[in-house]
């Protein structure tokens, strides 16, 4: 999977991003969210090492990573689609928003498509009610999205609804 | 310091929780996530007493949690901690279907568990006593991971870590039979990890591994002579202090 | 400087709103376009002033350009619409009406949103900064009194006087327990240990709230001065604000804060060449909504997951590494300057005997105006339902309105008189939270909201303790399969039984608010779950398995706007004739349903 030159890289980027910090318990979240903005998720090398910087247990490190919503452990899609569900959009719609981008992708919140093109995130509320329902892929917002718009959206990003062939 | 409970007027010392002077006491509060080798943690909530502020307001408390201070007032039983007992059973055996220990507890305060979808399986509580006994032995090997409705205990990526050395006291505490310990062909599997075994030297009784044995050769910093188990160990003792004695 | 002053007040200043919702609504492309056409251009003899300011608090109408000193305001502002604006305003000091806001019901265009219906009810005290100051400037917050409260208090007041001030103002933490914060600087003074920290609170996990977030990312140096304020009260020398990661803008303008106000020597050794010293650390929350409770906070600080612990003993003695720490929300920390500098009357005079002060809430939900709003405590919602935010929308009903976050509780048209202060809103089962205030129509189901809110608690938890995981893992299931239709009459029993033991036994304040949303629309709106249970029918088209949509001939214009707008094409239909629902392929979304200008479509 990984090949050997990815691996080293990966490590001088994990040994960069401690760098920054002293070997301290309080860094690890700091640490962690380094990570994950580097690779898209917080690799086992990752944590393993940073466990071993800090000096605490990987239990410790491993419990950390799957407590915060931030993090995740597997990684993410080329493209994540970040699907408010905070309370504004919630009673704008945007459970039946959900229900369409399973239908088109075939993936629900925290999944990623198989070929690693997508995941797609809940979030409880991106700051932009007045716009809601409010969906973010990568970093472009759209507003006020509709069900029909999420075909739309997919699309702009190369994808093609159905792709999971979801029916039901 | 003195404190009364339940209208008995006991002796506290400062730093106590309600729980460790009640337990001195002999006065019976139910719990799920105390051990008297580690700290209080709050988690089970089984413990609640009442206690009475000054002012005279109720209100509910972990007693495991809970520290004692002069003139304290608490109540140990009551209808509301009834309630409270009642309620937590209902719930704790409707999650741990498949653990004789959670069953029980759900008849002997006679509530029907709310038995919820999938986990039909589950025995753990989450009590994390686990968690506590293997950070005490210092392998600090598992975790309470994920959170909400998801937490449950595992070993970082669910796979054998390196630190566990197979002394199986977290299998040894736990109070529901959660933890999975496979023991046949001198082989001991727990945590996803195999390990081998040692015999006793004496009975030939299959007892520990040798990643234990090392380890706490390594605490004690001094080489064990001869293995034995923890009962010919016992007996042996008693038999050198009999010869003193003599 | 004075002579400075002047000729920036001459100056025009063309302030563009850049805050979260305005960039979403594409501000910076607008900012480009002036920076663009202002930069030496020759038709100025002085180049008007160009600033990014944070959030107006308008985002639906955004994004938002305001022309000072004329105080002209204008809404949806495009890139393209600069050339004219910078031509016909700026050039020749008109307004360009067409993108004034026009009031809906007087039909006539306002020049200022300053004098809108939306703004003026409203008293800003802790969004005083916020639009009219450039967040990544120090001299901006400066050349509006900032930094003056910190020279006061270190010239003119004793650490206790202070504390007597803040007691007299009255102010309540804004964070949602309302604790007096008076109270808890002092109890944290007398904890005779040193050191003692001081946390800012800025997690704002709540689904549908943004009032912390347009402080941090609008005004940052007004927490800071806050927190210096009480470091001086304490003799604390670090302080921590702990912001949401996911809060670009925020993190970005709160370190560049830190930085400035490094600089200029208001953090650091010897502040204001007193010999108070003070510090501000930066940290990043994961994303736990949790971690606002300040006992988790303070495990995520020291580098735990953030599990709450029993609050037996308080954080003013035994909170960060064990020493005593005072912790306050963000909101908090933006009252204290005002309160030091205009005086503890003056705050107090504002506000309700019990509750002084105003309080920011971000209204949102199906109301006309959505938007953050600062009023004074004691307001009713009525007036902030109707006369700030104009009823709601598309001439449908309402029906409740949702305080106090996830776990706060839904209160119905009959209450709307209501005074909002954190004591009556407690008293009818909801509470004040940290500010939400969502609003609710008849196409919203109460039984399905109580089940969102629970299901999000679900997963917001930290699965700590037995009531609030199992409790609410309880709750949950119960209320989907009423949403399904699987209910039973018993289950409105065990969901009230259930809540009481969360509410009384959970370990921290979330479990044992958790059961709120249940339990007020148990109380309000009964007859919605009973609708569910008996007759299996969601009255507000809302839950799938208990909703039939069907288009009523009789009301059918034929505008074919559901038709458009329906995902999987299950309306049939030609322009100009009756429309018709295809069941089987409906997936009752419900967007003909709420789209519909003519009622048409009808829920059975
Ligand atoms: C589940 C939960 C979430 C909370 N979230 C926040 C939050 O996001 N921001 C906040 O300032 N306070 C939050 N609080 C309240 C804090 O625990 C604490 O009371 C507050 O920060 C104290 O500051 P204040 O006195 O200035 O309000 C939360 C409390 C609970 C129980
Ligand atoms: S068996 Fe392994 S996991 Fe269990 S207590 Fe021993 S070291 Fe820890
Ligand atoms: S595995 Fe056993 S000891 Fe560990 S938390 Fe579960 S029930 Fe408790
Ligand atoms: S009440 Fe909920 S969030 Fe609080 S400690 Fe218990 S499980 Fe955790
Ligand atoms: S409810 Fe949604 S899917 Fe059904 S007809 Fe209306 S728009 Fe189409
Ligand atoms: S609820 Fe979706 S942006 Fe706030
Ligand atoms: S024993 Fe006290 S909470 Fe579990
Ligand atoms: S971001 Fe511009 S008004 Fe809110």
């Amino acid at each position: 999977m990984v090949k050997a030159a990815d691996e080293g890289k990966m490590l001088a980027d994990i040994r960069e991003i401690l760098d920054n910090y002293p070997p301290e318990e309080r860094y690890i979240l700091a640490v962690m969210q380094d990570m994950q903005k580097r690779f898209n998720y917080l690799p086992k090398a990752g944590l393993k090492t940073l466990a071993f910087y800090v000096g605490v247990p990987l239990s410790r490190v491993y419990a950390m990573a799957s407590f915060y919503k931030a993090f995740s452990l597997t990684p993410k899609g080329q493209y994540v689609f970040r699907v408010c569900d905070g309370t504004a959009c919630h009673i704008k719609g945007s459970k039946i928003l959900i229900e369409q981008l399973y239908k088109c992708l075939g993936i629900r919140p925290g999944e990623t498509t198989p070929d690693g093109r997508f995941s797609i995130e809940t979030v409880n509320c991106l700051g932009a009610c007045a716009l809601a329902p409010v969906v973010v892929v990568n970093d472009r917002v759209y507003a006020k999205v509709i069900p029909g718009d999420v075909e739309k959206i997919i699309r702009e990003y190369g994808g093609y609804a159905h792709e999971g062939k979801n029916e039901d | 310091m003195k404190i009364m409970i339940d209208a008995r007027e006991v002796m506290a010392y400062p730093g106590e929780t309600i729980l460790e002077v009640c337990r001195r006491e002999n006065i019976f509060i139910p719990t799920l996530c105390y051990h008297p080798a580690f700290k209080g943690q709050g988690a089970c909530r089984m413990c609640m007493v009442e206690i009475i502020d000054s002012s005279g307001q109720k209100r509910l408390v972990a007693s495991c949690t809970y520290p004692v201070s002069d003139g304290l007032k608490v109540i140990t039983s009551s209808e509301k901690i009834k309630k409270t007992r009642k309620t937590l059973a209902m719930l704790i055996a409707g999650r741990s279907q498949a653990s004789p220990f959670a069953q029980e507890i759900a008849e002997e305060y006679k509530v029907k568990p709310l038995f919820f979808k999938g986990f039909e399986n589950e025995k753990c509580i989450l009590c994390r006593l686990c968690i506590n006994a293997c950070e005490e032995m210092g392998s600090a090997v598992l975790a309470a991971v994920s959170r909400g409705v998801d937490k449950r205990i595992e070993t970082p990526y669910a796979e054998g870590a390196e630190e566990c050395i197979g002394c199986k006291a977290c299998a040894e505490i736990c109070p529901t039979g959660a933890i999975e310990v496979k023991e046949e062909n001198g082989q001991r599997i727990i945590w996803h990890k195999t390990f081998d075994l040692i015999k006793c030297a004496n009975c030939g009784k299959e007892f520990a591994t040798p990643e234990q044995i090392k380890f706490i050769e390594d605490k004690t910093g001094r080489k064990m002579e001869k293995f034995l188990c923890e009962g010919c160990r016992k007996r042996q003792t008693a038999e050198v202090i009999k010869e003193f004695s003599v | 400087m004075k002579e400075k002053m002047k000729i920036e007040s001459s100056v025009n200043k063309v302030m563009v709103c850049c805050g979260t919702g305005c960039t979403a609504n594409g501000a910076r492309q607008v900012l480009a376009a002036f920076m663009d056409k202002l930069r030496d251009n020759p038709n100025f003899e002085v180049v008007p002033v160009l600033k990014a300011t944070g959030c107006n608090g308008w985002c639906e109408k955004g994004p938002i350009v305001k022309i000072m000193p004329q105080d002209i305001s204008y809404c949806h502002v495009k890139a393209e619409d600069v050339d004219e604006i910078i031509d016909r305003t700026l050039l020749k000091g008109e307004p360009v009406k067409r993108l004034l806001y026009r009031d809906p019901v007087k039909k006539e265009f306002v020049t200022s949103i300053h004098q809108t219906d939306f703004y003026r009810k409203q008293h800003k005290i802790a969004l005083r900064n916020i639009g009219e100051i450039d967040p990544g400037s120090i001299d901006d917050y400066i050349e509006r009194g900032g930094y003056k409260a910190l020279k006061k208090v270190l010239k003119e007041m004793t650490p206790d006087e202070v504390i007597e001030e803040i007691l007299k103002s009255g102010l309540r933490g804004r964070g949602g327990g309302g604790f007096p914060t008076g109270l808890k600087w002092q109890a944290c003074k007398n904890t005779p240990r040193f050191p003692k920290y001081i946390i800012c609170n800025g997690d704002e996990g709540d689904p549908g709230a943004f009032m912390d977030r347009s402080v941090m990312e609008g005004d940052p140096h007004t927490i800071i001065e806050g927190m210096l304020i009480c470091a001086y009260v304490l003799k604390a020398e670090r302080g921590f604000i702990y912001v949401r990661d996911e809060y670009d803008l925020a993190v970005k303008y709160l370190r560049q804060a830190i930085l400035d106000a490094r600089e200029h020597g208001f953090l650091g050794e010897n502040i204001l060449k007193s010999d108070l010293r003070f510090d501000i650390e930066l940290v990043r929350g994961g994303g736990a909504f949790v971690c606002g409770e300040e006992t988790a906070l303070i495990k995520s600080i020291e580098g735990y997951p953030g599990e709450p612990h029993d609050k037996y003993v308080f954080p003013t003695e035994k909170g960060l590494w064990g020493q005593p720490t005072v912790i306050n929300n963000v909101e908090t920390w933006a009252n204290i300057p005002v309160i030091i500098l205009d005086g503890a009357e003056k705050f107090a005079s504002l506000g309700t005997v019990g509750s002084p002060g105003t309080k920011v809430f971000s209204l949102v939900g199906k109301v006309v105006n959505t938007g953050l709003v600062e009023v004074p405590m004691g307001i009713t919602l009525r007036e902030i339902i109707y006369d700030i935010g104009g009823g709601v929308p598309e001439g449908r009903q309402f029906k409740a309105v949702q305080t106090g976050g996830p776990s706060g509780g839904c209160i119905p048209a009959s209450h709307l008189d209501l005074k909002v202060d954190f004591d009556t809103l407690t008293r009818e089962g909801s509470m004040m939270g940290s500010g939400g205030i969502i609003v609710m129509d008849d196409t919203t189901c109460m039984v399905e909201v109580a089940r969102y809110y629970t299901n999000f608690l679900a997963g917001e938890s930290c699965g700590k303790c037995t009531p609030c995981r199992e409790g609410i893992r309880a709750l949950v299931e119960i209320l989907t399969r009423i949403c399904k239709g699987e209910g039973e009459l018993s289950d409105l029993q065990l969901l009230r039984d259930i809540s009481e033991v969360m509410q009384e036994a959970s370990l921290c304040a979330l479990g044992r608010t958790a059961p709120n949303p249940v339990l007020s629309t148990l109380r309000f709106f009964e007859d919605e779950y009973i609708a569910h249970i008996v007759e299996k029918r969601c009255p507000a088209g809302v839950c799938p398995a208990l909703t039939t949509f069907y288009i009523d001939p009789e009301l059918c214009t034929g505008c074919t706007l559901c038709k458009r707008n329906c995902p999987v094409d299950a309306i049939k239909g030609e322009a100009k004739k009756k429309h018709e629902i295809i069941e089987d392929k409906c997936i009752r979304c419900g967007e003909c349903y709420r789209r519909c200008r003519f009622k048409a479509v009808k829920v059975r």
